[in-house]
């Protein structure tokens, strides 16, 4: 309501600006709107929220330079939010009315690879162009689609670097145990994991799933324990991986490398667990740590991590980063192309290469970022050390949790 | 390892069954399905991280704020909202409930988020007889089976008690024989959010807690009540030990994604076989 009252102002503001005769007539451009679906409530809130600010901090930036250059005049950006409950069918839904309705020039998928893929079809019918900020799994970008762009690098590249940087550190593990949330990343990359470990000579002596909504874990980590894994790699959101690490300790288990998927890698879990969080190992597609440059906003990831703590007062993850970066890909387009064309667009996006603070961007044929290097942290007395890669590394692996 | 199987089963049995207590009670008095519950619960966890973490009170203490609170908060909604639909058919006070829930649990989001909060809490493990047993969770049993014991000693023996279970079997009779019928009502509903909150205590040292928790916890109540039988007090304690063993061994023998199938599937089956409950009987306590 709010937002329509103030566009019915701005209209009529710049009417009355015209009759009087003034100049100013590139002021009244109208924006670049971009939709985004955002889980905002329901179980992905969190990390709704997360894209939310990712992408409000892409916006102001923007905004704050007085907008994007297309051609010769300057329009500001706006973003055009729903929440769609974490319901898959709720995102279909509003990504139809953003389509439909409010006529966005371009989309932000909703979160994660399940919902990402079932929203990028209709992207693909109305021929606009989609940024997808926290979508990994390969099977999202399997229908050759020529309007969905993601952000983050396959999550096989992640599975093939975490299974050698372990291998190399520790020679003598060789039991895997892998238990996978079933939803389709989490699924995909614990897959992914077990393929390569096998193929590195693991023995897999635990593999198994658990549905979203589960409350206990005691006797699934019962049989884990017996199993004795040298190493055990979870994935899930980070209720269930809290509660998981939790559960671990109360039934006195004890694992040489423990790796959470992609939960651990948010600040709160370290909030929540305190001292039982130490030396778990995580992954993630960025951290603050990054040392990348940028020439379109915040100059690099350090000024990033600085302005994303004075306005919300934490540290960002690699959730907030990418979809600023997947905002500002999109709009650093528009500006290459000159125009705000969806056509135009897409063939920059398609083609070009782009510096960001979140890494180098470049979408391969399938539409997912190809380049990027994956990091592995580990939480150590408190903190997230980077272990690898080696040139931005700012700790080394401690085995051992709970930590002897 | 079976003894360890038992042992985890039980325990989590002992925290369903004292989710699940209050949401009987009100059913079975009241007839109204009280969809605001898994609320109650996650509001209960909230006071106790907060009283605990903000104010340095213990862990136990802060639990029984929580329950005070909801009290007063349940009791009010009750003398002065349901109060005015209680007689009209189920689906009004149903619906009436699950407004009120939306409003409560989006209140929660936005003044706590959605980003989960723990009460660390590090009391360390017993090991008996091959079998682990956390302190923490233990407690939340004792704590549990406790406070089901004392509602079901007061509903017998207290005169407050007694007063509930005649309104409960006929509130016209009990209204003739000078019962206040709407305060019982308000009393009733407070002490069910009373349970809530408590239960909430119990899982705030358990769980890490959001407000998106409330519908697992509604979720669960519902089959718990179904499985020991709807409005009973032992109904739920069976309820809650029968679905924690069975989904833990259910976890064991078909693998952990299905133990959530398998408490429901056994809600349908009793609901076909003995619908009156595992425990239920038709009557009265």
């Amino acid at each position: 309501m709010a937002r329509r009252l103030g566009k019915f102002a701005s209209v009529n503001l710049a009417g009355a600006v015209l009759l009087l005769g003034s100049t100013a007539v590139t002021l009244a451009a109208d924006p670049i709107r971009i939709g985004a679906p955002l889980s905002l409530t329901g179980s992905l809130a969190d990390e709704g929220s997360k894209e939310q600010q990712g992408l409000d901090m892409c916006v102001d930036a923007v905004n704050a330079k007085g907008g994007v250059k297309v051609g010769n005049e300057q329009r500001k950006v706006e973003a055009v939010k729903y929440d769609y409950q974490s319901e898959t069918g709720r995102a279909v839904q509003i990504v139809q009315r953003l389509l439909t309705v409010d006529k966005v020039d371009f989309l932000f998928a909703p979160y994660g690879s399940g919902d990402t893929k079932a929203t990028a079809v209709q992207a693909e019918r109305y021929a606009i162009p989609m940024i997808a900020t926290s979508a990994a799994s390969d099977a999202v970008y399997d229908q050759k689609q020529k309007n969905l762009f993601g952000i983050l690098f396959p999550s096989k590249a992640m599975a093939e670097i975490e299974v050698k940087f372990y291998k190399a550190r520790m020679p003598q593990a060789k039991k895997i145990a892998v238990f996978a949330l079933n939803s389709l990343f989490p699924k995909a990359i614990a897959g992914e994991v077990r393929t390569f470990a096998a193929k590195e000579g693991f023995d897999v002596v635990f593999d198994g799933l658990y549905s979203p909504g589960t409350m206990d874990f005691a006797n699934v980590l019962t049989q884990i324990k017996a199993a004795n894994p040298d190493w055990f790699y979870v994935t899930g959101y980070i209720q269930e991986l809290i509660l998981i690490r939790r559960q671990m300790d109360s039934l006195g288990m004890s694992v040489p490398i423990v790796t959470m998927t992609a939960g651990a890698a948010y600040p709160e879990f370290e909030q929540n667990l305190g001292a039982l969080s130490n030396n778990v190992t995580s992954n993630a597609w960025w951290h603050p740590s990054a040392t990348y440059k940028d020439s379109f906003i915040y100059g690099d990831a350090l000024e990033y991590t600085k302005a994303f703590k004075a306005k919300y007062k934490k540290e960002p993850t690699y959730l907030e980063a990418a979809a600023t970066a997947g905002c500002e890909v999109l709009l650093e387009s528009v500006e290459r192309a000159g125009s705000a064309s969806p056509d135009a667009v897409r063939k920059m996006l398609a083609s070009e290469r782009f510096d960001t603070f979140y890494g180098p961007i470049k979408f391969g044929p399938n539409g997912q970022n190809e380049i990027n290097s994956p990091m592995i942290l580990q939480i150590q007395n408190g903190k997230y050390i980077v272990l690898d890669p080696q040139d931005v590394k700012t700790g080394e692996f401690k085995p051992g949790v709970p930590p002897r | 390892m079976i003894a360890q199987y038992i042992a985890n089963g039980l325990l989590i049995g002992s925290l369903y069954a004292c989710l699940a207590v209050g949401f009987s009670l009100i059913y079975g008095v009241l007839n109204i399905i009280n969809v605001m519950h898994g609320s109650f619960v996650v509001l209960g966890a909230y006071i106790t991280i907060y009283c605990s973490q903000y104010f340095g009170i213990s862990p136990l203490l802060s639990a029984l704020i929580g329950c005070l609170v909801l009290f007063v908060f349940g009791y009010l909604t009750q003398r002065f909202l349901i109060n005015e639909v209680v007689a009209a058919p189920i689906f009004i006070s149903f619906t009436l409930t699950f407004g009120l829930d939306l409003l409560l649990n989006n209140a929660m989001i936005q003044a706590f988020t959605a980003t989960p909060r723990s009460l660390i809490v590090d009391y360390g493990s017993v090991t008996m007889a091959g079998v682990t047993l956390p302190i923490a969770r233990l407690g939340a049993m004792v704590l549990a089976l406790a406070l089901t014991g004392l509602l079901y000693w007061l509903l017998r023996h207290s005169q407050m008690g007694r007063a509930i279970i005649a309104v409960r079997m006929d509130r016209h009779a009990a209204a003739l024989l000078g019962i206040r019928v709407p305060r019982i009502y308000a009393i009733t509903f407070g002490i069910g959010a009373l349970m809530a909150a408590a239960a909430g205590g119990a899982m705030a040292v358990v769980y890490p807690i959001t407000p998106l928790l409330s519908t697992v916890f509604l979720g669960k109540s519902f089959v718990i009540c179904v499985l020991g039988g709807l409005g009973s007090v032992p109904g739920a304690l069976v309820g809650g030990l029968a679905l924690g063993l069975l989904e833990s061994f259910g976890a064991v023998a078909f693998g952990s994604q299905w133990s959530v199938t398998v408490g429901f599937a056994l809600m349908i089956l009793v609901l076909v076989l003995r619908p009156s409950g595992l425990a239920g009987r038709k009557g009265f306590e």
